[in-house]
């Protein structure tokens, strides 16, 4: 903090109010950007599961502007769609994100754009490896004997628990993660003890 | 010109190891990480899930169905189910405020505070983030029933974003302001 130190109340405070201020015009941009991100996803994912099999057979096909089909090539047309989910819900934590970094008070604009692409570009890398396990979880426990063929009891509760994980606490407290790794020395440093 | 005696001197914040300069905030996030991903591997034990999230998620659709009650709407509740003859919701995890309250309570107790500061913030804070999911399940049921095409973007993004957005701030404010450093604590 390069200001001077302000009473503990003030800070933590201010940081709510931007934080509410902040709401709908970071939504405004993440429902522009949505469709655009939705379509880089699918086919960065895509990519990243094509590298885990030879030869390529798995497909990331849009179905609208926010759900996704999962296709295996190998599989007759009729079945070949294996699994389906929603990709918006993938990302709506950038939503979060934008608004806890926007809402720092007293940080350079500067430094405060800075740590908000870094902790952008993180969640991007999240959110593929995301959709891939999305996709290896359909595959391991969703296929009924296909997945019990091709993969064996430890797989199968490796990517169903890593799913589980990655869906739920890590996508939730992600941006909360990377706004306390950027920002809990600011936060501490306004913490005083009581007289 | 005296010399000073020498001393040994410890490292100061300023030049000392990555670790010795963050090491109250890397302390924070590591342990954070870890209650985190433990209580959430203890929820999703088969025997937890039905002994523990179940009847609590059962106690949610319960008090949602008797709001929704009190606002006139004829609804019957079944375990986690409310219905009325033009919808229904089955409450499940994800919905039951349970990841919000524990994205708060492994950041309340991964902060260095004092034990009181902990306890009252975990009572406040859970109490606070039940109210706002009591508001969530209540406010889904009548867009549920009343504008259904929003339902799916309402249910997945804008309350999921308010519930654990609001988990946060409860955080943020409580270590600003309440979270008294405990007395071997030396002040920043």
């Amino acid at each position: 903090m390069t200001t001077a130190k302000s009473s503990p109340r003030s800070w933590g405070l201010q940081l709510v109010l931007n934080a509410l201020l902040w709401v709908i015009p970071v939504a405004l941009v993440w429902l522009l950007a949505t469709p655009v991100y939705n379509r880089f996803l699918l086919g960065s994912a895509e990519n990243l599961v094509r590298l885990t099999e030879s030869p390529n057979m798995t497909n990331l096909l849009r179905k609208d502007d926010h759900f996704a089909y999962v296709q295996r090539r190998d599989f007759p047309p009729s079945k070949s769609l294996v699994h389906s989910f929603r990709v918006t819900d993938v990302h709506f934590h950038l939503l979060m994100l934008g608004v806890l970094f926007l809402a720092v008070p007293r940080v350079p604009w500067r430094r405060k754009l800075e740590n908000l692409g870094w902790a952008v570009l993180i969640t991007i890398f999240f959110d593929i490896l995301l959709i891939f396990f999305y996709v290896k979880f359909a595959y391991a426990t969703q296929l009924g004997a296909w997945s019990l063929e091709h993969y064996g009891a430890f797989s199968r509760n490796f990517w169903g628990l890593g799913k589980h994980l990655l869906d739920l606490p890590f996508k939730f407290s992600l941006p909360f993660l990377l706004w306390a790794g950027f920002y809990v020395k600011d936060l501490m440093a306004e913490i005083r003890p009581r007289e | 010109m005296a010399n000073k005696p020498s001393t040994p001197k410890s490292p100061s914040p300023a030049t000392g190891s990555f670790w010795q300069r963050n090491r109250r905030e890397l302390t924070f996030l590591i342990l954070f990480v870890v209650i985190l991903g433990g209580s959430f591997t203890l929820i999703s034990l088969n025997w937890v899930n039905d002994h523990a999230v179940e009847p609590f998620t059962a106690g949610i659709a319960k008090m949602s169905g008797g709001v929704l009650r009190l606002m006139g709407q004829n609804v019957t509740m079944a375990g986690t189910v409310i219905r009325n003859p033009r919808f229904a919701v089955n409450i499940r995890n994800g919905c039951n405020g349970v990841e919000a309250m524990l994205i708060f309570i492994a950041a309340v107790l991964a902060f260095p505070a004092s034990w009181k500061s902990r306890l009252t913030g975990l009572a406040l804070g859970i109490l606070a983030i039940q109210v706002v999911n009591l508001v969530r399940v209540v406010a889904l049921f009548l867009t549920g029933v009343y504008f259904p095409k929003i339902f799916d973007t309402s249910h997945t993004v804008i309350w999921q974003t308010i519930v654990i957005l609001c988990g946060v701030l409860l955080w943020i404010f409580w270590a600003n302001r309440f979270a008294t450093p405990p007395a071997s604590e030396p002040a920043t």
